[in-house]
């Protein structure tokens, strides 16, 4: 039987992270992946309603507090120090990264943002 | 215009109504001659979405600067499929975003900064965030899960290939499934609430904010049963003797010690330790160890008897003397086992004393007495077991529950050994060969045999609604099966 631990940083050692739901996928314009793009512009409305400007559309959604948060669990392989640090046993194992308590979900139908269109010359 | 450059830096954000193709805004670069066309041109050419991808919008989204020799920016939607444009330009590294920026956006959106916070969230992806499935993953915990890991405590993962993963913390067990979503999960550090936002004192205006990485599943859990009925199969491959058995001597006979238990069961630690107290089991030389029934009587019946020699009450068993006086017989952490097994320990006057369990040995006995037949007449068993249990206990049916079942429809009554441990762990399995024993239960009868089953919050009526069909018979309500047993 296999068994895998998941590690935990440590009492007072979890980080708290933000989940944000978007409906839909997510895809690199070029092969040169995700990594180091931008996404968009994360505000905040005075009543605490978020609003977020991907490209020329505006999403609104809203806070939700998670009854049941998450974990975020990043896969170590054996050896790394991080894990030895904590006592991990060697063998596959996760070390909990974060903790989410609380989501941004955006489900309203995305508002195209129309710029400027120009006199007629 | 002329002598514009055109950067590339967003990733598309493809969400889109299906069928409907890409929504275009109008925009500077649109208007123009060539590109106009090459904005309108493209149908979708991605494949139709599946059924479930129907649920969530999909509409192209790129962001994509032009920087004009005066400097100013600007936002323009791009041309259609690569290569419409000609070659596409090299993507240059992110850079970051500037609050002029920001506030340039927000006057093409039309957003009135006033109705808004302060800070904004630049967000990007971080290096890590396309590594490959796998690398990372999201675990929904339920409460008591999440006290656990801020403790700092670790959980495990315990399965076989052919098992169903449980997690399992220090005292639960959990089981464990994958969960898809057809939204996207996006895991941000350092993003923060508006609540936080606002709790600050000072209000920096921008944070430029790294996804750490995003997936579309995450892993579920929901409190199970832990799975032990593994656990008394392995000690029973190597039950004790005795000191002097020729088992003892022979190594090559398999043995656990709690870590090997740990390793094959799919159960947490201290579910595993309450269930080697159910099963009267004995660490001897740091292995767990059933005791072998017999031997485990021989030592009841030497405590026993010496308890009825001395005239002590049965509530005052004193461990030294019986230590003392049965110790060249057997060895004394047998002894001391024994007691503990069957009684309960206090000390008085400093004194370490133990109180015998009259159900606990009467239970015993009767399995003693029933293991050797098929069945016993059930009059003739109630006499010859109050007789062999010692002077001044009595024995009651309701002691046996779980270990033997009656018939009171067979001339005459009869008695035998059905014990609950023996039966099947899944539930299905169980209530089915209760119901190939017996056709129909009452529920005093079948009780018993399914309360092991009931999950947190579950009752035994709730099992039997859903694994059984009821009817009444001679003014009692009995319960069968829901199909025909084979």
């Amino acid at each position: 039987m296999v068994q895998i631990v998941i590690c935990s940083a440590g009492a007072g050692g979890l980080a708290e992270w933000v989940l944000m739901e978007l409906q839909g996928e997510i895809e690199a314009r070029y092969s040169t992946g995700l990594a180091g793009n931008l996404l968009g512009d994360l505000h905040y409305t005075t009543e605490g309603i978020p609003v977020l400007i991907v490209g020329h559309h505006i999403l609104y959604g809203k806070i939700i507090h998670l009854e049941k948060p998450f974990a975020v669990l990043v896969k170590h392989t054996p050896g790394e120090p991080d894990c030895d640090e904590f006592g991990c046993k060697s063998g596959t194992q996760y070390l909990v990264r974060a903790l989410i308590k609380n989501k941004i979900l955006f489900k309203t139908r995305p508002k195209p943002i129309i710029t400027n269109v120009p006199k007629k010359v | 215009p002329r002598g514009s450059r055109v950067l590339f830096q967003q990733p598309l954000l493809r969400l889109g109504r299906p069928g409907l193709g890409r929504v275009r805004a109008k925009g500077k670069l649109a208007d123009l001659p060539g590109n106009a066309t090459a904005a309108r041109s493209a149908p979708e050419t991605r494949p139709r979405p599946s059924a479930r991808a129907f649920e969530t919008v999909r509409f192209l989204c790129t962001f994509r600067r032009v920087q004009t020799t005066r400097g100013a920016w600007f936002f323009c939607t791009k041309p259609a499929a690569p290569g419409a444009a000609g070659t596409p330009p090299r993507p240059r590294p992110a850079m970051r975003r500037t609050r002029e920026e920001v506030d340039a956006t927000l006057q093409i959106a039309k957003l009135n900064a006033a109705e808004l916070l302060p800070t904004v969230h630049c967000l990007g992806f971080g290096p890590g965030a396309s590594a490959a499935a796998g690398d990372f993953c999201l675990l929904e915990l339920e409460p008591a899960l999440c006290e656990q890991l801020e403790a700092g405590h670790s959980l495990v993962i315990r399965g076989d290939k052919d098992e169903q993963a449980v997690l399992c913390s220090r005292d639960k067990t959990y089981d464990l499934k994958i969960a898809d979503t057809s939204n996207m999960l996006l895991f941000i550090p350092g993003c923060k609430t508006p609540d936080q936002l606002q709790m600050e004192e000072t209000h920096c205006n921008i944070i430029h904010t790294e996804i750490f990485g995003f997936s579309n599943n995450y892993w579920e859990v929901r409190r199970c049963r832990p799975k032990l009925k593994k656990l008394k199969k392995l000690l029973m491959e190597n039950t004790y003797e005795g000191p002097d058995s020729q088992k003892e001597k022979d190594s090559s006979h398999p043995k656990y010690t709690t870590e090997d238990l740990l390793d094959r069961i799919q159960a947490s630690e201290e579910e595993i330790m309450a269930q080697l107290q159910v099963l009267n089991a004995c660490e001897i030389r740091g292995y767990w160890r059933i005791l072998e029934f017999d031997y485990e009587m021989k030592l009841l019946n030497h405590v026993t008897q010496l308890v009825d020699s001395e005239s002590w009450p049965f509530s005052k068993v004193p461990l030294s003397i019986c230590l003392q006086e049965l110790g060249p017989l057997e060895p004394e952490e047998m002894i001391e086992h024994c007691l503990k097994c069957y009684g309960k320990k206090y000390i008085e006057d400093g004194e370490v004393y133990f109180e015998l369990s009259a159900d606990k040995i009467c239970r015993a006995t009767a399995q003693m007495l029933l293991q050797n037949a098929v069945k016993f007449n059930l009059t003739e068993f109630q006499e010859v077991w109050q007789q062999s249990v010692p002077e001044g206990m009595v024995t009651r049916l309701d002691q046996l529950k779980g270990l033997a079942l009656v018939d009171r429809h067979s001339r005459p009554e009869i008695i035998f050994l059905l014990k609950v441990d023996d039966l099947p762990e899944d539930n299905q399995e169980r209530f089915n060969s209760l119901f190939s024993l017996r056709e129909k239960w009452t529920e005093g009868d079948i009780a018993p045999y399914i309360q092991d089953l009931c999950g947190e919050k579950q009752t035994i009526g709730a099992l039997l609604t859903k694994y059984s069909r009821s009817s009444v018979q001679n003014g009692v309500k009995v319960y069968n099966s829901r199909r025909p047993i084979s």
